[in-house]
């Protein structure tokens, strides 16, 4: 572990109402949910679009099926929101965590993707009518986009199993989400 | 039937909660609890349920778990893209669009079923022990029933159905985060041994 890191470890578990509310019973559950509710409305809504780049539903403009983008970010939002409380709470499971440091790889991955689109893209599919096929590029686009957030959420899964400090010694089976509560 | 062969069943806890799931007839025993118990103790010794707890790998319970998140999102996520469409949202894609991406629903609905099929019979009693886990299996066919109920060109209140739809998903996706906290037995010794964990 580096300097900043223990920096950061230490910023983080200054929000103490936020990890207070976290460590009742309802809390932790509660905000997962959240975070489930966010990242199905983030990848369905993103979904939808990548796969019409990809040639899918070709009848429809590609431009759209924009308006739904709103709730993509909506669904970030939410997620940005509840997997703050996780690391207010938690932070060393995961600075220090594999599986999350190769998540924010991949949400990086997602997100300059997502900007190479609006930079170079974006103004030639807003005049693309209905019929036609997406350019190579945007097919790329189209995938990177889909393998991309299917690799956050898996890598998201596997936070659990790849706790830096174990789980407590009385919890006898190795692969259940329950111990980082008590 | 009155509590009289207790051989059939190891404990009288496991026999308690048999009635509670199988008879309804409080203070009694029955066959079926005994029958629930065995067949709760069979389904944890097969090689798959041993698999699915004590494997080491990563492609074994998390990465299955991990295949349960995207059936989800592809089964829920772009069925509320949808919902939201019937809402209103986007409303220069036409509403069959929607049905290009059935498929692809499908396709998260059979993952999901194998997934979760996997993953009970990993921890069955956990899942069978836990109310919220027959909630869980009831919104999951409402929200499926709505994806073809909402495309019948004679339906009704569509924004009703839409909201209905969206509404079972986020319950369905609590209700499964939630079992992962609430169980009340992990596993059939638990049950036998009357080792309540919640």
């Amino acid at each position: 572990m580096s300097e900043w890191q223990l920096w950061l470890e230490r910023l983080l578990l200054t929000v103490e109402p936020v990890s207070a509310f976290m460590r009742t019973a309802w809390g932790w559950p509660t905000m997962e949910s959240v975070h489930f509710v966010g990242l199905t409305m983030l990848f369905g809504s993103i979904a939808v679009w990548d796969l019409r780049l990809l040639g899918m539903a070709a009848s429809v403009p590609i431009a759209a099926f924009h308006r739904l983008v709103p709730f993509s970010v909506l669904g970030f939002a939410l997620n940005a929101a509840s997997g703050s409380t996780f690391l207010m709470t938690e932070p060393n499971q995961y600075l220090y965590n594999p599986a999350f440091q190769f998540k924010l790889l991949f949400m990086t991955l997602a997100g300059v993707n997502i900007a190479t689109f609006y930079a170079l893209f974006f103004r030639r599919v807003r005049t693309l009518e209905g019929g036609a096929r997406a350019p190579g590029a945007l097919r790329i686009i189209g995938a990177v986009s889909l393998m991309s957030w299917a690799a956050v959420i898996i890598c998201g899964r596997l936070i659990t199993f790849y706790r830096p400090t174990g789980c407590p010694p009385d919890e006898p089976i190795a692969f259940i989400a329950t111990c980082i509560v008590r | 039937m009155p509590c009289a062969s207790r051989a059939n069943v190891p404990h009288s806890n496991a026999t308690r909660f048999g009635h509670f799931l199988v008879s309804a007839r409080p203070g009694r025993c029955s066959i079926g609890a005994a029958v629930l118990v065995s067949f709760l103790v069979w389904l944890e010794s097969t090689a798959l349920s041993v698999w699915m707890r004590e494997s080491p790998s990563v492609f074994a319970f998390p990465m299955i778990l991990a295949a349960h998140t995207l059936g989800l999102v592809l089964l829920a996520g772009i069925d509320i893209a949808h919902k939201l469409r019937v809402l209103g949202v986007a409303p220069q894609v036409p509403e069959s669009t929607f049905d290009r991406f059935l498929p692809v629903m499908w396709l998260g609905l059979w993952v999901n079923v194998a997934s979760g099929i996997a993953l009970f019979v990993g921890y069955p009693t956990k899942a069978v022990t836990n109310e919220l886990f027959y909630l869980k299996l009831a919104l999951i066919t409402t929200a499926v029933v709505l994806v073809k109920a909402i495309r019948r060109p004679d339906r009704r209140a569509p924004r009703l159905l839409a909201v209905m739809s969206i509404a079972c998903w986020v319950a369905t996706i609590a209700a499964g985060r939630f079992l992962a906290y609430t169980y009340h037995y992990l596993d059939v010794a638990d049950l036998i041994e009357g080792r309540r964990r919640s």
